[in-house]
């Protein structure tokens, strides 16, 4: 367990550095599709949590996986705090935990094992010329996987699964 | 030349300190130095019998130079000073010193090392007097009179003040009209009253019935000793404090004040029209026009961009007093000045850049000086609230706080008037039209001025909604023609979509666009949110670095109508008191050039904090340094800054500093390693007082030297410290930030920097240097570094600069 | 004839050859060489960078090397790939440090970012290479004044620091590109917010009301189609109008159709050659309109 506060701990990643300046002004939420549409998500709420340390609350919630990506609240803050990528720092740091969402370990599975979000089939390529339109390109998986292993990043998520399972 | 004579009068403080110190070899010390004539013994010497010693001693020809070991150095020097100057000798020929604070106080658990020490400090004073050449006091002569610019609610006040005082006052306003933004704002919080409400002048009430009615009916504009200039700037300041040329560019009005008779034949004939900026755009106006009937001057005025002059020229004809002149040109006026004060306001910031909110797009979005004006009754709308897009009624409004303001993007301070201004028309909407719904959505309501508080309660009573959240977007609906504010109820946390006929922005407020012209034609400094900058926000918020020029009102930084007041009737006593008396007396303690080395380089010129230096032209063409004496405050700078030692101060000349360094570091008396601390007479070395007052200790083989800024500091001396033996080395200045000279402080740091690489060449360890910002109440810290600095130097080896 | 390496993604390929078919037909009709390379990977969108930034930084920087290598800008279709490869390009040239470690990493397979490449949207590539006046030129069929609601999709757009395509609160670009085809681009409320697209998969209820809102925002404003960019906002609309039908039991009807099938179109491409059955909302009122 870490001694730092979980305000530090984010705001020392990169993507976390702006998360102080928040003023709980709302505009992000104001912003929000996801907040328009649902009340299982609000940005501000989760700065907020975060800038009073509620580490469990935030990491191990539903609430941080409910981020569109839209940058919607980013692009509006007047403080000029980082919210999306605040968000992206705190699912970083929730799947180091061992925290992550099945739709994301598919999506890793396939990358590990194709370098795509899905592999390409024999049925689609014969489709594709049906189409005439030109054969895939080959992915170099074995220079992507040389990437994920010298991020950290197979070893991360192989670690993700094992405290699941 | 006289010879030197040195007495040297030693307090004890009524025996207090002969319990530490040992006064008889003290006084043996002083006896054998050379020079020293004089030596005397008393329990105080700042006044009554103690003070008369130094005085018969003086009389009697016995001394001529005068050192005085006292306490409360800060207070007693003033009182000797004076004393020795009406005995005819140069105030300045004295030095006091304090044994107490300095010596006896912190070292009193180890006396013989403080006793030492002591004597070094006498050594290091005495030579310094030795050194003293007498300085002059000088006398400029200063014109009562003051140039104000800027005629708003604050420029007004601060010429009336003085008008009045008697002072021949200039007012300026870059408008055709006075007002100014103030004027614009229909009613002020907390009163409810006018917005265009001052205080009559007094000498006009004993003759009229003026009492406190509005600014254009108050009879200011008859003070005979005041002159007002419309559409009028500042091009072009010369001169000096007390003695200013100014020259001032009038535009043209194309119509004579005195025979216009505001009859309006003129506009009603006039073909052109453009929209009404002081309106806030919400109707038109003519191409000649008047602002509002209630204005000074009272006399229309022609709108250089929108007329067609000559190609037209039907307001000549109709105009019954021939007051309409086409072929006016814009006339150069020099006025001569012993003061400026500045009072050139703020205005609304533009908030179409923050596009969300529409603007420049949506008609019906507005700000709240546009709904000042439309709730006016001279306003564009005669008091009716409508929706600008379609003047129907308005039944929603909804207000949005920092807008501009507290955003990092834009102006990241907060204006600290807009939720005022909000809850004032919030108020004023929900008493005059009850059935209109009213909502503010803000981040914070600060209320923080007398009263303040009562107007949010009293909105909340008259049924203002609050929505706690910042509107992300405002959306206009081409259907319905309404807006959609979208928005987080942070306390619901819910999602609202508020519907509005009429959204108002409470606008930041930011420096007018020229401010930054005005101050570089003055000399002034702007602070990073582009206000003008004060010399100390504390103590003297109207006083800027130069003496004789003040600032006041918004243009300093947004502020209500109290405020602004309070700082006008500030500047004005500020000047009063700096011309009063037609004349500035000055005791010339200020920087010369040694033409001989000066020449072709522009660092001081650049780096004075106080525009004191210029540079001219010698006969072989070779540009030198020129000190104004009267600008100079002999802080310095320019000496830690000349890379040729061509400029000195008169009161601490070079040599002065190095005897001083040198005698400080003659004794130790210690087994410790020798330090010394270079200290700011501002807060650095008051802060070695506060650490003796407060009984703190430290060890005596720390030394202080007293520089007036640690601006004044070069290389070179740090160096010579090290070569007279010192170990380490502190510099002690203010905070970077609040120097007492601007830059003093950070210009230390520089050199401490510089200083710290040169050693590390010699092979000496850079940490045996440090520079310490402190203020007064910061003793605790400087005796804690002078033990640590200590307890560095003792750890290393020990090290002698050849 | 200005190239381009063309980053086709993931999605276009797998599952909308009516995308690919378009852009590729549109882009070379008007003179622009689209070069397939080799080894192109995944972009590294969001849900890599989720997972991990500092993984996702350099799947894209590796994507971003091949074309440096190529010699060769990038053009991408899909407005995720966009973001995620023009925000890496933007984040590695101004940030030195950054750039040390990723190239650190890279170094594992002999690559090194060197920022000297552009990552364009071919929409740039539209109004830059080829310019609205050409454009307007090669219309033979123009879109007859169709009322079309634009959808740029976020990541056109945002994070504006770094994509820098357009003002990100009144976007004229898009519009621009529909109205020289001879559309109308008309309001609609709420027209820049996203579509939900990513929590697909993850919430899809949340996902779903949020395109719903899209669609009826543009419905209620009159539009006869929704234009999008991105494969991802147009599977969320056109898809999602089924689910819509099937959860809250409404029918909008509404055709999504890719701005590259309407540029198509209005270059006189037969629709028979652009594999518009991927469509599940027919799009023939559309065509029908504009005299296909």
């Amino acid at each position: 367990m870490s001694t730092i506060r979980f305000m530090e701990e984010i705001r020392r990643r990169y993507g976390g550095e702006t998360i102080a300046l928040c003023y709980q002004c709302g505009t992000c939420t104001g912003s929000c599709p996801v907040s328009k549409t649902s009340d299982r998500y609000n940005p501000r709420e989760i700065i907020r949590l975060a800038l009073l340390d509620n580490r469990q609350e935030v990491l191990y919630g539903d609430a941080i996986w409910l981020c569109a990506s839209c940058y919607n609240c980013q692009e509006r803050c007047p403080q000029g705090v980082e919210i999306a990528e605040i968000i992206f720092t705190l699912r970083n740091l929730a799947i180091r935990e061992g925290k992550i969402p099945k739709l994301y370990e598919e999506f890793a599975n396939n990358l590990v094992a194709s370098g795509r979000l899905a592999p390409i089939s024999k049925f689609l390529e014969k489709k594709r010329a049906e189409y005439g339109l030109p054969p895939m390109k080959p992915v170099d998986i074995e220079a992507v996987n040389k990437i994920f292993s010298a991020t950290g990043f197979l070893e991360l998520f192989s670690r993700s699964k094992g405290e699941k399972s | 030349m006289e010879e030197i004579k040195v007495g040297v009068f030693l307090s004890d403080c009524g025996g207090q300190l002969s319990k530490i110190l040992d006064f008889n070899a003290i006084t043996s010390f002083v006896k054998s130095i050379p020079g020293v004539t004089f030596v005397a013994q008393a329990n105080e010497f700042w006044r009554g019998d103690g003070l008369k010693i130094i005085l018969e001693a003086i009389e009697s020809r016995q001394v001529n130079r005068i050192v005085v070991a006292e306490s409360i150095p800060k207070v007693s020097e003033v009182a000797i000073a004076k004393a020795v100057e009406e005995a005819g000798l140069n105030p300045h020929f004295v030095e006091v010193i304090d044994l107490k604070d300095h010596c006896a106080w912190p070292h009193r658990d180890s006396p013989l090392e403080a006793t030492e020490k002591a004597k070094a400090m006498l050594l290091a004073a005495i030579e310094k007097v030795k050194l003293m050449e007498p300085i002059e006091r000088a006398e400029y002569p200063a014109v009562k009179s003051v140039l104000v610019i800027g005629g708003g609610i604050a420029g007004m006040q601060a010429a009336e003040d003085l008008a009045e005082m008697g002072f021949q006052v200039y007012l300026i306003e870059k408008e055709p009209f006075l007002g100014g933004l103030a004027a614009r704002a229909n009613r002020f919080f907390p009163t409810d009253d006018c917005a265009i409400c001052i205080q009559s002048p007094s000498s006009l009430k004993t003759v009229a019935n003026t009492s406190r009615k509005c600014v254009y009916r108050s009879g200011i504009s008859e003070l005979p000793n005041l002159k007002i200039y419309t559409s009028s700037k500042v091009v072009k300041v010369e001169g000096a404090p007390g003695n200013y040329r100014v020259a001032i560019e009038q535009r043209p009005r194309y119509v004579e004040i005195e025979k216009c008779i505001a009859c309006n034949l003129c506009s009603n004939t006039c073909p052109v029209e453009v929209p009404d900026e002081y309106n806030a755009k919400l109707k038109t106006r003519k191409a000649i026009y008047i602002t509002t009937p209630l204005v000074y001057p009272p006399a229309y005025v022609i709108d250089e961009k929108a007329c067609k002059f000559h190609e037209c020229a039907k307001c000549v004809e109709v105009c019954p007093t021939k007051a309409i002149e086409l072929d006016q040109k814009p006339k150069q006026v020099i006025l001569n000045v012993g003061s400026i004060i500045v009072a050139t306001g703020f205005k609304e910031f533009d908030p179409s850049v923050i596009k969300e909110y529409h603007y420049d797009e949506y008609p019906d979005v507005i700000t709240n000086l546009e709904f000042a004006r439309m709730i006016d009754s001279f306003g564009p709308t005669n008091g009716a609230i409508i929706k600008p897009s379609n003047r129907e009624p308005v039944k929603h409004i909804v207000f949005v706080q920092c807008v501009g303001s507290r955003d990092r993007r834009w102006n990241p301070y907060c204006s600290s008037i807009c939720c005022m201004i909000s809850l004032k028309h919030a108020i004023f909407v929900k008493e005059t039209n009850p059935e209109i719904d009213v909502t503010i959505c803000y981040i914070d309501i600060r209320t923080t001025g007398r009263e303040h508080e009562y107007y949010y309660e009293r909105a909340r009573e008259l049924g203002v909604k609050f929505v706690k959240g910042r509107p992300a977007e405002i959306i206009h609906d081409p259907a319905t023609n309404k807006l959609i504010v979208e928005v987080e109820d942070e306390i619901l946390k819910k999602f609202l979509e508020l519907e509005a006929d009429l959204v108002v922005l409470a606008t930041a407020m930011v420096p007018p666009e020229d401010a930054k012209e005005l101050a570089n034609i003055l000399g002034l400094e702007i602070d990073s949110d582009g206000f003008f900058k004060e010399y100390n926000a504390k103590l003297r918020p109207t006083e800027t670095m130069h003496r004789g020029i003040y600032i006041c009102g918004g243009a300093t930084f947004p502020k209500d109508a109290p405020t602004a007041s309070l700082h006008a009737h500030s500047a004005a006593i500020k000047a009063a008191k700096f011309l009063m008396n037609g004349k500035i007396v000055k005791d010339l303690k200020v920087a010369v050039v040694n033409e001989d080395y000066c020449g072709d380089c522009e660092f001081c010129p650049v780096t004075c904090p106080y525009n004191a230096i210029s540079l001219v032209p010698k006969d072989n063409g070779r540009l030198v340094a020129k000190v104004s004496d009267l600008l100079c405050e002999g802080c310095g700078v320019c000496v830690g800054t000349c890379p040729v030692g061509a400029i000195e101060l008169k009161h601490l000349k070079n040599n002065q500093i190095l005897a001083q360094i040198r005698a400080l570091l003659s004794i130790n008396g210690s087994s410790k390693p020798l330090v010394l601390a270079i200290c700011c007479s501002e807060c650095g070395h008051a802060a070695v007082d506060s650490s003796g007052m407060a009984m703190m200790s430290y060890p005596a083989n720390v030394r202080v030297l007293r520089v007036p800024c640690a601006g004044i500091i070069q290389v070179q001396h740090i160096l010579e410290a090290f070569r007279a033996g010192a170990q380490g080395v502190m510099i002690v200045g203010c905070k970077p930030d609040g120097c007492h000279h601007g830059v003093g402080a950070q210009k230390a740091q520089r050199k401490v920097e510089l200083a710290k690489r040169l050693l590390s060449e010699y092979g000496v360890e850079p940490e045996r240097l440090e520079m310490l910002n402190l203020l007064f109440i910061e003793g605790d810290k400087f005796a804690e570094a002078a033990k640590k600095m200590t307890e560095l130097v003792e750890s290393l080896e020990f090290i002698k600069l050849p | 004839m200005k190239s381009y390496a063309l980053f086709l993604g993931c999605t276009i390929p797998a599952r909308q050859p009516n995308y690919e078919i378009s852009a590729r037909k549109s882009l070379e009709k008007l003179g622009i060489e689209l070069v397939d390379l080799d080894n192109m990977t995944c972009c590294a969108p969001p849900p890599l960078r989720s997972i991990d930034l500092k993984t996702s930084l350099a799947l894209a920087a590796y994507n971003i090397c091949l074309a440096e290598e190529a010699d060769l800008d990038i053009v991408t279709l899909c407005t995720g790939c966009f973001e995620s490869l023009a925000m890496t390009n933007s984040l590695l040239r101004d940030n030195m440090k950054l750039r040390e470690e990723i190239n650190g990493i890279l170094s594992a397979v002999g690559k090194e970012f060197k920022g000297v490449k552009e990552v364009k949207h071919y929409l740039q590539v539209l109004v830059n290479d080829v310019g609205l006046t050409r454009l307007k030129r090669e219309v033979l069929k123009p879109l007859d004044n169709l009322k079309v609601a634009a959808f740029s999709g976020c990541h056109l757009i945002r994070p504006s620091k770094y994509l820098k395509f357009d003002d990100p609160e009144r976007p004229r670009i898009y519009d621009s590109l529909i109205e020289v085809l001879g559309a109308k681009s008309i309001w609609y409320r709420n027209k820049l917010r996203c579509c939900g697209g990513l929590l697909r998969g993850y919430a899809d209820d949340i996902a779903l009301a949020i395109a719903r809102d899209k669609i009826v925002n543009a419905v209620s404003a009159g539009a006869e189609c929704i234009a999008t960019l991105c494969p991802f906002c147009f599977l969320t609309l056109d898809l999602g109008q089924m689910l819509i039908k099937s959860t809250y039991k409404e029918e909008y009807n509404l055709p999504i159709i890719h701005y590259a099938e309407l540029l198509s179109l209005s270059l006189g491409v037969d629709p028979k050659e652009l594999a518009l059955e991927i469509h599940k909302i027919k799009i023939d009122k559309v065509l029908e309109k504009i005299g296909w």
